[in-house]
């Protein structure tokens, strides 16, 4: 069985996921919320992270899959119908993240404007990745925490004498209404804690797992919060202009006018980590898929997700906006109901009947 | 997958890998780019219309850059005269090391960001380029001869530094912060103003006097006296660039709009740029002690040299300055040069009743740093303590100069020390209530120390 440690998930909530919420997402929160993003991001953060801990709860409750819980409660037939539709969903919210990151990428790190295939590379990587399971995330984990470690904290440092915190004053002052929507809109960066969903079964749940999982979901919610705060201390009044946002709140440091952009090298560090964060939910569709063709060869679903990711990605060029749109603005009950909803009710599949387990499954 | 695929796999990936850090290999022709050092931009003769200057740097072989301005006149907006640059001459225009925008004065005059929304807008310019308003022309302080070698934006930047914030003498403006003020509440903010004094000419006497001048004024395109391969670059009407030449080009125009080749003029400039860095009797010098304030985006007031410091000692990140002051000592009048450390500074609002009061809290230590008479040996031996006197001119001096500040802010809404911002943040409640004429209605109060190092 595909096993993954729980280290290596802790690693994952505290240095991997943050990272997705630190290019277009602090620009689009600010759009709605102003000031007060720390606020909607606040309330984003103890949604997902009560799924969270309801999910944890099941993982303390039963070793078996997801695949298993929902075989037990809707037989095989029901249960690959669920993984499909999962499978879809994560090539689904896999889309804007990777349009993101290929307008972050070549916007900050490239002088002139690159064809659209110099992004192809990706796919490349993200094709290897699928082939690997659960156990390559993992991997990536345990290297992306030291170099997330020192890379944040560098950016952290080098832009927090620059902000100027009294321009999140004064708290709650764009009203409740918009503070919501900011939370609505912002689902599709949330639906994080469904990786834990699919990690049942893959890990060995022990004493004190969910607490040092909440722990480190807690540590990279924190990581954001204060990157949210710091960026709006820079900008305030023009933080909507600033796409790319990691990139853009180091730069006013004095070093830089002697030693150049020094924190570029911290930049590069943190796309290396965004890269593999991206690729997990594409690891995650072709996990579904493979589900649904009884654990078939991972080589020809990562082919055709990725090869489809890149028609996707090159056919919607010229339309991020229109696809941020859609995704904030129309497709939020989506995520709502497959970030949080069926977690939620994953809660009442049936856990004790006895399901053909594989052998590995309790080592 | 067995091994060997898997590290066939591993491979292709570290090569795609590479392909994407580095944009395939692609590489910038410079021959092809021009890398725009400065951008100055002026109101046109004709109504709401541009001229945009623009600074090439052009790198040589050795590795010091020469400079090319090219305007482009009558422009409706800036992008259009970018492009044009690019229609023109074949060049690429990039931003990307763009270090300063020039306002012309008379730009001010409508709303500023009618053409700098332009660089917010874009992607290609970063906000961290520094943003002054020239007190003519901004083609003409881009024209000027820079001290410091070819690049006049160089010099320019150097005079608008942070080093130079930090001592005071200029209120340095990026475009972000003075964006941040102008879509803030009080729509508010500052620039320093750039001059350039024309050495040369207070030197000779005579701006037209050889061509001592001519690398300030634009010049018409012409050959180089010195130099035929080299033109200068400048499309506006005929100007000497030395006596003879420029008869001979009124005579015998050249074909107009070559490419952005040199900067240098006259002979003057060419021997600084061989000078290198030395500041050669007929460099322009730039000078940045004024402050222009701005309330909605037009020109509002201007803070006098003493106002300037005063504003950078009690507002920005100056912690370092020189300042005079006079005292009468003995009977006689004496002025002291003190240097200054501000050890702290605060401004705090507080809202009692039905009226705000802005309380500066500034800490000093000072010590002189020169008087303009003979003192005893004992006194320079112990030139860091300062006489209590000079300490009390010095409080009350600036306590003088910041009302100054405070008196032009209200009378032109330009609020530099956000003050409707503080009321806005920290009394949010009140805010409705007392933010109507606040700046005239703010009351003032100073806590000025001034100490002397023991």
């Amino acid at each position: 069985m595909d096993k993954i440690k729980l280290r290596q998930i802790c690693f994952i909530f505290a240095v991997m996921i943050p990272l997705t919420k630190t290019i277009v997402y602090p620009a689009t929160l600010v759009y709605q919320t102003r000031n007060d993003l720390i606020l909607a991001a606040l309330g984003n953060f103890l949604i997902e992270g009560i799924v969270l801990g309801l999910i944890l709860f099941l993982a303390s409750r039963t070793t078996c899959t997801f695949f298993d819980l929902l075989q037990n409660t809707f037989g095989k037939i029901g249960a690959k119908i669920v993984y499909a539709i999962f499978a879809l969903f994560f090539a689904l919210s896999a889309v804007l993240p990777m349009m993101e990151q290929k307008n972050f990428v070549i916007q900050e790190l490239y002088e002139n404007v690159p064809s659209v295939i110099s992004f192809a590379p990706f796919f490349g990587l993200c094709f290897f990745a699928c082939t690997k399971g659960f156990k390559s995330i993992g991997r990536v984990a345990d290297i992306s925490m030291p170099i997330f470690a020192f890379s944040f904290t560098a950016i952290l440092l080098l832009a927090i004498p620059h902000a100027d915190f009294t321009a999140l004053l004064p708290f709650g002052a764009t009203g409740a209404q918009n503070i919501f929507n900011g939370c609505l809109h912002s689902f599709n960066w949330y639906t994080d804690c469904l990786y834990m969903l699919f990690f049942l079964g893959h890990f060995q749940y022990e004493k004190g797992a969910a607490g040092k999982i909440i722990g480190s979901y807690t540590i990279g919610a924190l990581a954001v919060l204060l990157f949210l705060a710091i960026f709006y201390g820079i900008y305030s009044d023009i933080a909507v202009l600033q796409h790319n946002t990691i990139a853009q709140i180091p730069k006013y440091t004095t070093a830089n006018t002697s030693l150049g952009r020094i924190d570029l090298l911290f930049i590069f560090a943190l796309t290396l980590v965004m890269i593999f964060t991206y690729c997990i939910p594409v690891q995650m569709c072709v996990h579904c898929i493979r589900k649904v063709f009884d654990d078939c060869s991972p080589i020809l679903p990562s082919a055709i997700i990725n090869l489809l990711l890149l028609v996707l990605t090159i056919f919607f060029n010229y339309s991020f906006v229109e696809i941020q749109s859609l995704y904030t603005q129309k497709l939020w009950i989506l995520f709502a109901v497959f970030g949080y909803g069926i977690p939620l009710l994953s809660l009442l599949l049936r856990r004790n009947k006895n399901t053909p387990q594989t052998e590995d499954k309790h080592e | 997958m067995n091994k060997y695929w898997t590290r066939i796999f591993i491979a292709i990936a570290i090569f795609l890998l590479l392909l994407f850090f580095s944009n395939d290999f692609g590489l910038i022709d410079i021959q092809k780019t021009a890398v725009i050092a400065a951008i100055g931009i002026d109101s046109a003769e004709q109504e709401n219309l541009l001229d945009v200057t623009i600074q090439i740097a052009v790198p040589d072989q050795g590795g010091n850059g020469k400079a090319s301005n090219l305007t482009i006149r009558n422009a409706k907006s800036v992008n259009e005269a970018i492009t044009e640059l690019n229609r023109k001459t074949g060049w690429y225009p990039s931003l990307v090391h763009c270090k300063i925008l020039l306002l012309g004065k008379k730009i001010t005059e409508n709303n500023v960001f009618d053409v700098l929304n332009f660089f917010l807008r874009s992607e290609f310019i970063d906000d961290s380029c520094l943003i002054a308003v020239c007190e003519t022309r901004a083609e003409d302080a881009l024209h000027a001869t820079s001290p410091i070698g070819e690049l006049t934006a160089l010099a320019i930047t150097k005079v608008l530094s942070s080093e130079a914030q930090k001592t005071g003498a200029v209120s340095v403006m990026n475009l972000r912060d003075f964006a941040k003020g102008y879509y803030a509440a009080n729509t508010s903010s500052y620039l320093p103003i750039v001059s350039v004094k024309q050495e040369a000419q207070s030197e000779s006497g005579s701006p037209n006097n050889g061509s001592s001048q001519s690398a300030f004024l634009p010049c018409s395109i012409g050959l180089n006296p010195n130099n035929a391969d080299t033109y200068s670059l400048v499309d506006s009407e005929p100007v000497p660039c030395g006596n003879f030449w420029s008869f001979w080009n009124k005579l015998f125009p050249l074909k107009r709009n070559p490419l952005p080749i040199c900067a240098p003029c006259s002979q003057q400039a060419d021997a600084a740029s061989q000078k290198g860095s030395q500041n050669t009797p007929n460099s322009d010098i730039f000078e940045a002690s004024k402050t222009m304030l701005f309330y909605q985006g037009k020109q509002a007031a201007i803070l006098e040299t003493d106002e300037t410091l005063a504003f950078n000692l009690a507002d920005t990140s100056t912690d370092y300055a020189y300042g005079m002051v006079d005292v009468i000592q003995d009977g006689k009048p004496v002025t002291y040069c003190l240097k200054m450390k501000i050890s702290k500074k605060e401004q705090k609002l507080k809202v009692s009743g039905n009226s705000a009061i802005l309380n500066f809290h500034i800490r000093a230590n000072a010590q002189v740093a020169d008087s303009d008479s003979a003192q005893g040996v004992i006194d320079i031996a112990q030139t860091a303590r300062v006489p209590e006197h000079v300490l009390h001119a010095a409080e009350e001096k600036f306590k003088k100069e910041l009302d100054a500040v405070m008196q032009k802010c209200a009378d032109c809404n330009s609020d530099i020390f956000g003050i409707i911002l503080k009321l806005y943040r920290f009394y949010p409640s009140r805010f409705n209530d007392l933010q109507e004429n606040l700046l005239q209605n703010v009351k003032t109060s100073y806590d000025i120390q001034f100490d002397t190092l023991r």
